[in-house]
């Protein structure tokens, strides 16, 4: 057996990866690197897929990287990782071939978490998880034809998809089994405003059921049953009920803790040569708290640092880790500050305008999650106040106010005591 | 790198940049006049914040490693290669506003009407940024952040008590009056 050795190897050409092999190849022009992916086509932005495949974005706008663009990297598209071995600084790939690493980066993301009645993976024709972008060009083909629709799962992904194909003009159902949509980021309270909204589009929103039966004719989706059994006639099923980290590869690595793949901050596994990054990891903090912040910037982020510790005597920390994500709901502006933790205190306040609301979700004095809708304005400004963990206590209530300035609450304190003291200090240069 | 600098001790908070980002960068018009009467309303890509006590406009720093350029979901925002600046790409935007959320400073604007997030680029193509041509009491200055390392102490001691020198990236807006 004949096995080649890169000095980085990296699993996945998806934001992580393919940020992580640039930040790498800039940062160590002479190491030789590797990156494989298990899809043929990569360099594009996972997060267009909904607008991709429902036409409204065209594909040139898709990609941010195309096959031929020198990389100075060498890639295997279309072969994925099968098995590690930590011994042998050893990858076995899907293609037969072996090839070995000094430093490792793992940034092979989630796969889509597929309802019971799909457990051993077959799907009929007409069903499809939103994932990749494969399978979002067989949507596009698919829909034109098949426009009765529908969507399991009412989280961001089935939300934003749902909302594209009824600007469509496509029938949607879109079926959540919590009592309101987007349950694992908003409060009932702040789904309200924007499940009506949804509504208003054309969508049949179906919450407190699932799907738990799919009826065919020749393999084809015809019809879904909900769990009140009613049937839904439908041509199409997509399915946006989340991802979990493909991790299946590393069993037998020992990288494993329960189901998750944990990294420092450094984003160094417990092996210190193998790094791992985006939606395939859980980060522990330095005080021992677990975050997944599976969102598009923080694969960026966490991909440019992995790349840019890969070869350093100590790894660097990821610049923050955060899981706040924003979402335009046709034309409805929402942040997500975080979910709804356990036992955190909910502030929040109304706004005269019913499609504008505010909330919090306190710890001490530190907001720790929330959601900004219809408003948005001074939401950078209190991400990143959140992010750093400062005290806003009493301040609270001034950031649930309505705001047409950017950051006036932040900065006018702040800026007055600085006029004062330069006041203060020409006269000391005077005297 | 060329960045704009604005000084607390001289803005009055009367916001002429504002008007005339707006009308240079934003309108079809280019006058004051045309602009005030066009739909959408053209907006500015800088905002003078504050109150009466003390203002100050604020516009993006342009960031060493600009937490925005991460955040953007679709390759819209981008580093300008020749002038460094950081820019929005407006045919590209999608109006998702992460990168609003993602500006510590909170300077990218969301532009709902024209479906696009509003940012200074510091005039970039232009022999000089529209806001500081027309300061009225020149609290907004361009200065070469290379020629600051070569400054005297004196001038560098007026630098520090300049809002916007820091491009670190990270925090809220820097008013250090040390050094
Ligand atoms: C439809 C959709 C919409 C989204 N919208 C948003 C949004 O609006 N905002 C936001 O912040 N986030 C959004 N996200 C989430 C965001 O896209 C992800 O957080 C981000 O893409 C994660 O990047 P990654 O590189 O970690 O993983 P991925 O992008 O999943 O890349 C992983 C790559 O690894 C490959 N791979 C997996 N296993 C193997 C293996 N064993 N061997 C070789 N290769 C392998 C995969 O083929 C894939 O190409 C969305 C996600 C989806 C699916
Ligand atoms: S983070 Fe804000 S200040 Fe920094 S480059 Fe981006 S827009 Fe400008
Ligand atoms: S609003 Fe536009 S520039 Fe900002 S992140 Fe979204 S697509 Fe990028």
């Amino acid at each position: 057996m004949t096995v080649t050795t890169y000095d980085l190897v990296i699993v996945g050409g998806g934001a992580a990866g393919l940020n992580a092999a640039a930040a790498a190849r800039a940062r160590f022009p002479g190491k030789r690197v590797l990156l494989i992916d298990g899809e043929e086509e990569i360099g594009y932005y996972r997060t267009l897929l909904p607008m991709f495949m429902t036409g409204v974005m065209p594909e040139e706008k898709l990609f941010f990287q195309r096959p031929d663009d020198p990389v100075g990297y060498e890639t295997r598209l279309g072969v994925r990782a099968l098995a590690l071995d930590r011994e042998q600084n050893h990858l076995s790939l899907g293609n037969g071939e072996v090839v070995g690493y000094e430093r490792l980066i793992l940034a092979q993301g989630g796969r889509p978490i597929l309802p019971p009645m799909f457990a051993d993976r077959r799907l009929p024709a007409g069903s499809f998880p939103v994932r990749s972008l494969a399978v979002a060009r067989r949507i596009k083909d698919w829909l034109p034809e098949h426009r009765r629709i529908v969507v399991l799962g009412g989280g961001l992904v089935g939300s934003k998809t749902s909302v594209f194909l009824a600007m469509g003009g496509c029938q949607v159902t879109l079926v959540e089994k919590e009592p309101h949509i987007l349950p694992t980021v908003l409060s009932e309270r702040t789904a309200a405003p924007l499940q009506r909204h949804i509504a208003n589009l054309g969508i049949d929103i179906r919450v407190n059921t699932t799907i738990d039966e799919i009826e065919t004719d020749g393999n084809k989706v015809t019809r879904a049953r909900l769990s009140t059994g009613e049937w839904l006639p439908c041509e199409t099923l997509l399915i946006g009920i989340g991802g979990t980290p493909d991790i299946g590869f590393l069993a037998d690595s020992d990288l494993i803790d329960g189901e998750e793949l944990v990294v420092n901050p450094g984003l160094q596994t417990r092996d210190p040569n193998i790094f791992a990054i985006g939606d395939a990891v859980t980060i522990e903090t330095a005080e021992g708290e677990h975050h997944q912040p599976w969102t598009w910037p923080q694969a960026v982020s966490q991909g440019k640092r992995a790349g840019d510790n890969a070869f350093r005597p100590s790894a660097a920390p990821v610049p923050r880790v955060t899981r706040v994500n924003a979402q335009n709901i046709s034309g409805i502006p929402l942040m997500i500050l975080g979910g709804p933790g356990v036992g955190s205190e909910v502030v929040s306040r109304p706004d005269p305008d019913p499609g504008v609301w505010r909330e919090f979700f306190m710890e001490a004095d530190r907001i720790v999650g929330g959601a900004l809708v219809g408003d948005i304005a001074g939401a950078g400004p209190l991400h990143f106040r959140m992010a750093n963990g400062e005290a806003v206590g009493g301040e609270a209530p001034q950031h649930l106010q309505r705001r047409t300035r950017a950051f006036a609450a932040e900065s006018w304190g702040r800026l007055a005591r600085a006029r004062r003291a330069r006041r203060f200090a020409m006269e000391g240069e005077r005297a | 790198m060329k960045v704009i600098v604005a000084r607390v001790d001289r803005c009055t908070g009367c916001r002429t940049c504002e008007l005339y980002c707006a009308t240079e960068r934003g309108s079809e018009g280019r006058t004051l006049l045309q602009a005030v009467q066009e739909t959408p309303v053209p907006q500015p890509r800088l905002r003078v914040e504050g109150g009466p006590d003390a203002s100050l406009p604020v516009q993006c720093r342009h960031c060493v490693e600009a937490p925005c350029l991460d955040a953007c979901l679709t390759g819209a925002l981008v580093r300008d290669e020749t002038h460094g600046m950081v820019h929005v790409k407006e045919d590209r935007c999608i109006a998702c506003w992460t990168c609003v959320m993602f500006c510590p400073y909170g300077v990218i604007f969301p532009w709902p009407d024209r479906k696009f997030a509003l940012k200074c680029d510091r005039c970039m193509h232009m022999e000089t940024p529209a806001c500081v041509d027309v300061c009225p009491t020149r609290a907004l200055e361009v200065i070469d952040l290379a020629e600051l390392d070569g400054v005297s102490a004196e001038k560098r001691k007026a630098a520090a008590t300049l809002a916007i020198a820091a491009t670190d990236g990270e925090g809220v807006v820097h008013l250090d009056l040390a050094g």
